[in-house]
């Protein structure tokens, strides 16, 4: 079960998630999240997240090993950006590999669903005008 | 034990990381007496915040040791 996680506080890359299938794998899925131009009904130019980085990784890959096995899905790559992300870029993105169209497709879904629900990881501001610049520090 | 603040309970205490000294293991729940007499008003969030130790989550009864590195997590919002 081939499993690779990564936060970065960097634009993501197709290199960061591509994943090619081998001869036993007919499906790729990708997911990718990008930031939307309003938030709470207001216009705003990007969105600041912050990480428990470490437990973050932890996480995401505990969660990717588990729904895996329970879709019967082959592998998993996820990147998640930290700090400041324009709108229009993508804050995450997931790619899922089976030999199944519909395992990596329950696999996805399951995934993203988790982890919105507990991997440590807050957009903490949006931010309404042009107030680009680095993330905010972090513990560890 | 090391404790660690994010997002809006780092907003609401002005910090990052905070060493509490423990003599003895406690409940997870117990840490927010702790906090408590730090930051008056805080228990309002116990509610919402999940605990971690050692980059796990727990649950309010499990001890917390002198090492620990204790987070507390209020609700996520990733993706």
């Amino acid at each position: 079960m081939a499993i690779v996680v990564q936060l970065v506080a960097r634009p993501i890359l197709p290199e960061d998630w591509k994943l090619v299938p081998d001869g036993s794998e007919g499906a790729l899925v990708t997911f990718a999240g990008h930031v939307r131009g309003t938030e709470s009904g207001n216009a705003i130019t990007a969105l600041e997240y912050e990480a428990y980085a470490p437990m973050a990784e932890q996480e995401l890959r505990r969660i990717a090993g588990e729904c895996l096995a329970k879709h019967g899905a082959g592998r998993l790559t996820v990147v998640h950006r930290t700090g400041v992300v324009p709108v229009g870029e993508s804050a995450v993105v997931v790619a899922v590999t089976s030999a199944h169209r519909k395992a990596a497709l329950a696999c996805m879904d399951a995934f993203l669903d988790r982890l919105k629900q507990d991997v440590p990881i807050w957009k903490i501001r949006a931010l309404p005008g042009d107030e680009r610049g680095a993330g905010r520090a972090c513990p560890d | 034990m090391r404790l660690l603040f994010f997002h809006t309970l780092r907003e609401y205490t002005g910090t990052v990381v905070l060493g509490l000294d423990l003599s003895s293991p406690i409940p997870a729940a117990g840490v927010w007496v702790e906090l408590e007499r730090r930051f008056p008003g805080i228990s309002r969030f116990a509610s919402t915040t999940r605990i971690a130790r050692n980059r796990e989550y727990i649950g309010p009864g499990d001890l917390l040791s002198p090492g620990d590195e204790v987070a507390l997590i209020p609700p996520v919002s990733g993706g």
